[in-house]
């Protein structure tokens, strides 16, 4: 195991009864990282964050800060903090009490460091959770969390149902507060667009298994998207891209056709090379197959 | 939040972004840049991104950066900015702007200099 890998998982694999919701997924995540995890609902993608926490057991090589997040997991949770989809703060409780509490149970945990996140914030510690609007609740547990001297954070969904401004100042926080090019992060989301800055790696999960995993640099290098017009569409299309779809505010081009490596010589003089764009590729590659009637 | 278009990279956009300002003077020149983490904050963007739009800046000899202390704006920085600027204007937008007041019949007699009140 190299210490900058904060997780290394070889053929892992869960499974509920017969179904696999993770089905032999093999990644690595280095430190310094924001790592989005894409799919879409019942991908595996909580799954997954279970098993990297060991909240569900695994089949395969998991190692999560050198450690097994089953049988380690005590160890594990000292440098390793995550935030549940269904994570809720109880909402009769005061701020403070949540400081204490952490400081409490938490060897890690600061809570010099939670007082000054939230000052950033709108949250005041005298607040109960029940007083809070959403986005404040969320900042407020983001504040919690990120004040554990930590590795490795894990956000299972952290701004659904915030609205846009809040979800903002959350991911602000999180950049500003917690990025500091040595812990990562994994966040998932289905708002791809809006984090897709924010992301230095993406791993999309379809129907269980990991159909990419790569940096945001070398997804630059490796897909290539041409604008096109009209008039190209039907030359595009005998090329084969991974997908092809309209495109706004590009000059030009009206359309845009998105191929896995340099598309051929001939297309290539058809069009423009644009960026390709996070969302078109995570389409292109979770596409839904077409349902097989023939067992009906 | 800031938005990027899907023509060129993100961190190309945030160095055009940042050259702009400079051609501005935000920041003046001798004076630090932002940091990298208060800039990631402010555009919501990963700080390798913008690490490669500050390096973009210090190839292109407007930043320097001085050990410890970050990206400062190199002195000259405004004027090789604006030089770049009027030869893009004059290679790539003044012949377009030309063809287009020629089309329209629009001739030096009623172009003028002043601010419209």
């Amino acid at each position: 195991m190299t210490a900058d890998l904060l997780v290394e998982a070889r053929g892992l694999t869960v499974r509920y009864g017969r179904k696999a919701a993770v089905d032999d997924v093999t990644f690595s995540i280095p430190k310094g990282r924001v790592v989005g995890l894409l799919g879409h609902n019942g991908a595996g993608k909580t799954t997954l964050m279970k098993a990297l926490v060991g909240l569900v057991a695994a089949q395969g090589e998991c190692r999560v800060l050198g450690l097994d997040p089953v049988r380690q997991r005590v160890a594990l949770l000292q440098s390793a903090c995550y935030i549940p989809d269904v994570a809720i703060l109880p909402r009769w409780a005061r701020v403070s009490e949540l400081i204490s509490l952490m400081s409490d149970l938490h060897p890690r945990f600061s809570s010099e460091r939670a007082r000054a996140l939230l000052k950033r914030t709108s949250v005041d510690v005298n607040d109960k959770v029940k007083s809070l609007s959403k986005g404040m609740v969320a900042q407020a547990h983001l504040a919690l969390i990120a004040s554990i001297d930590a590795r490795l954070m894990i956000l299972d969904e952290p701004t659904l149902g915030l609205d846009v401004l809040s979800r903002k100042a959350f991911y602000e926080m999180l950049i500003d507060e917690w990025c500091d090019g040595e812990r990562s992060v994994v966040i998932s989301t289905h708002q791809v667009e809006e984090i897709e800055s924010l992301l230095s790696d993406v791993m999309m999960l379809n129907e269980g298994k990991l159909v990419l995993s790569i940096s945001l640099e070398d997804m630059d290098r490796r897909f290539v998207a041409l604008g096109h017009d009209a008039a190209a569409a039907e030359q595009m299309a005998a090329a084969h891209p991974l997908l092809r779809y309209r495109v706004q505010g590009a000059g030009s081009a009206t359309h845009a056709a998105l191929f896995d490596g340099p598309p051929p010589d001939e297309v290539q003089a058809l069009g423009r090379p644009m960026r390709p764009s996070l969302v078109d590729l995570f389409v292109a590659l979770t596409r839904k197959p077409e349902i097989d009637r023939t067992q009906f | 939040m800031t938005t990027w278009d899907q023509r060129q990279p993100i961190y190309q956009q945030l160095a055009d972004l940042l050259a702009a300002q400079l051609l501005d003077g935000q920041p003046p020149e001798g004076e630090a840049m932002p940091s990298v983490r208060a800039l990631a904050a402010l555009h919501l963007l990963n700080p390798l991104t913008v690490s490669r739009a500050l390096q973009a800046l210090a190839e292109a000899g407007l930043v320097e950066n001085r050990r410890g202390l970050g990206q400062f704006v190199v002195p000259g920085a405004r004027e090789s900015l604006r030089a770049a600027e009027r030869e893009r204007f004059l290679q790539t937008e003044w012949p377009r702007l030309r063809e287009r007041l020629k089309r329209l019949g629009i001739g030096t007699e009623q172009l003028t200099w002043e601010d419209p009140r």
